[in-house]
């Protein structure tokens, strides 16, 4: 599935790109994050909770940040596998100054298997979205503080 | 023969422990020490294992033992059982769990066993599986394409099979005679089969003895039998199949699954007495799908509107391994139908079997026929569009005529009987179409878009003779085996090799073997499904029990009432050809001599006084071997009315005239052609297997995937003509398929004449409001 | 896992079992009493397949827990006859031939007594959409809607 959009956040680009690069506030941002250990140079093991429609299930997986080009581009990849199935996506978030703010625009595929896919898959791309908002949501507020 | 059952509706005898709740399916079973199995499968629809680890799930909570795809290292893969000639055929291996690929989601991986159902799915939720993720291709077109990924190493470009043996008649001089040709490509996409019981088994193994013995939800339990043997090294002999009730096939209880072989491996390591049901979630994802062909038409025809010539190309979506059956569904079973009731001289097909990460594909209700009827329904139609001709006048223009029966068509078969007109003339009279056609006008003026959708199908089944299925491949014989035993006191045992399950051959069957030996039908009993009891027999799909077992029955009723004739005219004292067998009354003619055949029966197992060198009792069986298949036909119409608005599609009215031969049982028959029209309806306006670029089957749940409601079915307006077939002694021919080889053609037809007014003369199936109004804002 | 201790009544029986908390309706019906005239057709409550009477409601037992039907009074499909005579919505399945494979049968029976409890003399249409809940792969509907008017008529000439 492809997902893109954008986001206006009221931070500078810089303080953006800090937050995103923080992984305490990643940890905190990042719906459905339990918890978020570095394991290596932006490598993070993470363990998620998530739930489509009934299917709702932990899971234990990788975050990634790649393709990093100070303060405009990254690439976040996660990688999860739980017993109601696995997910793995991969956005490029790019960060654009638009005055005092900054648009977030991110563009990527997301796959998800096993009985996620086959119960939820039909809600997933709404439920995407809607998470995709709260992280920007989330990370205006840890912006903010 | 008198025929006091024959032909009457007699309510069936099977009912009354359905209804009851005294029934016994698979999954109803209870034994001794039984431990239940889970199976880890697959979310991924391709990866390589790394590793499996079962530790955790080992010391789970009442985990009595778990296996993986090494632990079955030394079990022969799931075979293949059409052996398609002359096409390449790559069978590929497959193992009954995963070793170290898995090919689509819902492929095992391992099983796990416990004290009950609850702890089995607790612990192979333990089960751990490094996978690495590896590409995947859903679509059969994507997956010949260079650089897809690759679903096995020995298929080079997924290509499964290469099947063009079906050429008749000279096609370029077709081709050069026409006027004209049509072109376009279509999709009869995937369904999933769905019967309300899902699949199950439970494996039983005596080490003492050696037995085996699997009671499993199983449409032909001797083809079963014998496959599994094979596939786990325990001789023939030594394995029973018994299929229990059961619920619904479809054609999706023929195939030998790993699941069972699974199963029969676990009981023989243990020793203990395992059960295995699947949810509905591995129903749609391991139980075989149907259909989903690409298909490339070319149609010559001439500016009066005959068809001259017929060129298909299909590419056959045969999922990530061969199934039992499946190389024969989008060749033969598909091919042979291409000419339909129409008198084409030249049909040419090539199939492009093709390899893909989704579940594989096998047969389902129709296989092979309701695809080649779509296709045919589709051209005469689109043909008749373009010549200026009313759907009606171009059938008749292109219909064998009843006069030409038995009548050899081009893709090679010989049709037995016909009457295509007749059947066309009491559908136009039932619908009134001349009414229809003015009622459409007068409403489309008022912007309401009705249409009328006609499908004039023929089809094969009565499967078959061994000699002719042989040569298209088939591992197999399929004549049918029926016994009919009389025991001392004149009740009757039938055993079947026939495996019913749904059909109503308990009561058929009775009323069949009762008017032959003159007994009442509740004193006859229907013995199938179980591989000790029943002499070997090929099992129930392809509308062939009736045409073929039913017959096998008859013949087996006629041996034993001529043995029985021998022995009341030595006990009368007159000669044979002085004896009349009228009403289960052996009489001596002109005279008021005369025994019961009760009688007969038990003087035949006292054998005090047999004739000289006649063995004692009264039983015989039949192996009976068709000389060749059978053909109904039909003519159905559908009639819609779509919203332009919302692109929603209802059915205003289904009717349709079916021709079966003679009818044993009317109810049962309407029955049959209801469910059939059902199943078709179904495919053209909700059910689609649907997966995404990456293998996931999105249509996995019964919330996902559209098995109708009763509120999405029409009430059905039935009738019939009766062609007898001369194939066999009563004229029958097979009804289990028809509807669904005829509907889906009708409800395309339809939409597409309810749309005509916006310029359209095609829509892509399945009729979802979605693609309806599409293809309205598009026109 | 922990247990708790309910009382159902089913078909005129008392049963007292221990059970554990996860325990679905439907597998207490089939696994604990035996009774398994009641079927699972899938994992949704789509089919309807597993449908049972629970003080008199149509519910479907694969998405109820055995303990929340603690005290409750269940009729099953093995409960419809009485002293071997049919129910009048059996009868009327039977001579309609509203069945053919029979496993969602049962369900399709408790449904229907529910339906004409509530209207004795629905038509078609109101059949089709009462009995939405349950899925037939066999029939098409149809003789189960004509089954439904069978016994429909029956019932309304016992009331007579």
């Amino acid at each position: 599935m492809q997902l893109s959009g954008t986001h206006r956040l009221a931070l500078s680009r810089l303080r953006v790109w800090q937050l995103l690069n923080d992984p305490q506030v990643l940890a905190r941002a990042t719906p459905g994050v339990k918890t978020l250990v570095r394991d290596g140079e932006d490598r993070f093991k993470a363990e998620l909770e998530l739930g489509l429609g009934p299917v709702r299930g932990v899971f234990a997986g990788q975050v990634e940040v790649r393709d990093k080009q100070e303060p405009s581009d990254l690439t976040l990849r996660v990688e999860g596998n739980g017993s109601v199935g696995g997910i793995r996506a991969e956005g490029k978030l790019r960060l654009e100054e638009a005055g005092q703010e900054t648009l977030v625009h991110y563009r990527g595929t997301a796959l998800v298997a096993g009985t996620l896919a086959s119960f939820g898959s039909r809600l997933f791309s709404g439920v995407a979205r809607k998470l995709a908002a709260e992280f920007f949501e989330n990370l205006q507020r840890e912006g903010n503080e | 023969m008198a025929t006091k059952f024959f032909g009457t509706p007699v309510k069936r005898r099977e009912d009354r422990r359905l209804l009851t709740g005294g029934s016994q399916y698979t999954d109803d079973l209870q034994l001794t020490g039984m431990v239940h199995a889970a199976i880890v499968r697959s979310p991924h629809a391709h990866a390589r294992i790394r590793s499996v680890d079962v530790e955790a799930a080992r010391s789970a909570p009442g985990v009595v033992a778990v296996f993986t795809g090494k632990d079955m290292e030394g079990v022969a893969g799931i075979p293949t059982a059409w052996l398609i000639p002359d096409s390449d055929l790559k069978t590929t291996d497959h193992p009954a769990l995963a070793r170290d690929r898995v090919r689509y989601v819902g492929d095992g991986v391992a099983v796990v066993l416990a004290e009950d159902r609850y702890q089995a799915e607790d612990a192979a939720q333990l089960v751990q599986v490094d996978y690495e993720i590896l590409d995947a291709v859903a679509d059969q077109v994507k997956a010949v394409e260079e650089g897809a990924p690759q679903v096995h190493d020995d298929a080079p470009g997924n290509r499964c099979f290469l099947f063009n043996t079906i050429q008749g008649g000279d096609l370029d001089q077709a081709f050069e005679d026409a006027d004209d040709v049509l072109s376009f490509r279509t999709t009869n996409h995937r369904m999933i089969p769905s019967a309300i019981e899902p699949r199950g088994c439970v494996a039983q193994y005596n080490a003492a003895s050696g037995e085996l013995t699997l009671r499993m939800t199983s449409q032909n339990p001797h083809i079963h039998r014998l496959l599994l043997s094979i596939v786990l090294g325990v001789p023939e002999h030594k394995v029973r199949i018994v299929t229990p009730e059961i619920g619904g096939g479809f054609g999706s209880k023929i195939a030998v699954y790993a699941d069972e072989a699974v199963m029969a491996f676990c009981a023989m390591q243990t020793g203990r007495t395992v059960k295995w049901v699947e949810t509905r979630r591995e129903n749609f994802q391991c139980t075989t799908h149907g259909r989903d062909h690409v298909t490339d038409v070319e149609a010559a025809y001439t500016n009066e509107g005959k068809i001259l010539g017929l060129r298909f190309k299909t590419w056959a979506n045969m999922g990530a391994y061969v199934s039992t059956a499946a190389p024969g569904v989008p060749t033969w079973l598909y091919g042979l139908m291409l000419s339909g009731v129409y008198d084409v001289p030249a049909v040419g097909l090539e199939v492009v079997g093709v390899f893909t990460h989704t579940t594989p594909v096998d047969a389902c209700r129709g296989a092979g026929r309701p695809e080649a009827t779509y296709l045919l329904e589709r051209i005469v139609d689109l043909v008749a569009q373009r010549v200026g001709l009313d759907p009606v006048e171009i059938r008749r223009l292109n219909f064998i005529g009843k006069e030409k029966f038995p009548h050899a068509v081009a893709p090679g078969v010989i049709y037995d009987s016909g009457d295509y007109d007749a059947a066309l003339d009491r559908l136009l009279e039932m619908v009134d179409y001349e009414a229809f056609r003015s009622e459409q006008a007068e409403a489309r003026e008022q912007g309401r878009y009705l249409g009328i959708g006609l499908s004039t199908y023929v089809e094969i089944c009565g499967l078959g003779p061994s000699s002719i299925v042989g040569s298209t491949g088939f591992q197999g014989g399929l004549w049918e085996s029926s016994v009919v035993r009389v025991h001392p006191t004149g009740k009757v045992t039938v055993m079947t090799g026939a495996n019913p399950h749904g059909q109503g051959e308990e009561t058929t069957f009775a009323q069949v073997v009762g008017d032959v030996l003159g007994v009442d039908i509740d004193d006859v009993e229907l013995v199938h499904g179980d591989t000790d009891l029943v002499p070997m027999g090929m099992g129930t799909y392809g509308s062939r029990a009736t045409a073929v077992g039913g017959i096998a029955a008859f013949k087996a009723a006629q041996k034993v009432v001529e043995k029985a004739s021998k022995i009341a005219a030595h006990q009368l004292e007159a000669r044979e050809e002085d004896l009349e067998f009228e009403d289960g009354r052996f009489q001596v003619k002109g005279t008021d001599q005369g025994m019961s055949f009760q009688d007969v029966a038990l003087q035949a197992y006292l054998a005090w006084n047999l004739p000289q060198g006649l063995e004692p009792g009264l039983e015989a069986q039949s192996f009976y071997d068709p000389s060749n298949f059978v053909f109904p036909f039909g003519a159905h119409a559908c009639i819609v009315e779509v919203d332009a608005e919302t692109g929603q599609t209802d059915i205003v009215r289904y009717v349709a005239v079916d021709d079966c031969g003679e009818v044993i049982n009317p109810l049962i028959v309407d029955g049959q052609i209801h469910g059939g029209i059902a199943f078709g309806v179904a495919q053209a306006l909700y059910e689609h297997a649907q997966y995404d670029e990456s293998g996931q089957l999105l249509t996995g749940s019964m919330m996902d995937y559209a098995v109708p409601k009763p509120g999405q079915m029409p009430s059905f307006e039935l009738d019939r003509t009766v062609t007898p077939s001369p194939v066999n002694p009563l004229g029958l021919k097979g009804i289990g398929e028809a509807g669904s080889i005829g509907s889906t053609a009708a409800v395309a037809n339809a939409v597409a004449d309810a749309l005509s007014p916006f310029g359209i003369d095609h829509v892509e199936m399945p009729f979802t409001p979605q693609r309806v109004w599409q293809a309205i804002q598009q026109a | 896992m922990a247990q708790v201790s309910i009382e159902v009544r089913v078909n005129g029986s008392t049963y007292r079992k221990e059970v554990e908390p996860r325990l679905l309706l439907v597998h207490l019906l089939r696994d604990v009493l035996g009774l398994t005239g009641t079927h699972v057709g899938c994992d949704t409550s789509s089919c309807g397949a597993c449908t049972v009477l629970l003080g008199g409601l149509a519910v479907k037992s694969c998405t109820l827990l055995a303990v929340q039907a603690d005290g409750a009074e269940i009729t099953t499909v093995e409960g419809l006859a009485t002293n071997g005579d049919l129910h009048a919505v059996q009868e009327g399945f039977w001579e309609e031939h509203g069945l053919q494979c029979g496993f969602c049968t049962p369900g399709f029976l408790m449904a229907t007594v529910q339906l004409l409890e509530r209207n004795p003399d629905p038509g078609d249409a109101e059949i089709r959409h009462a009995l939405e809940g349950n899925l037939c792969r066999c029939t098409g509907y149809q003789h189960i809607v004509n089954a439904v008017q069978n016994a429909a008529g029956k019932l309304r000439e016992a009331a007579s």
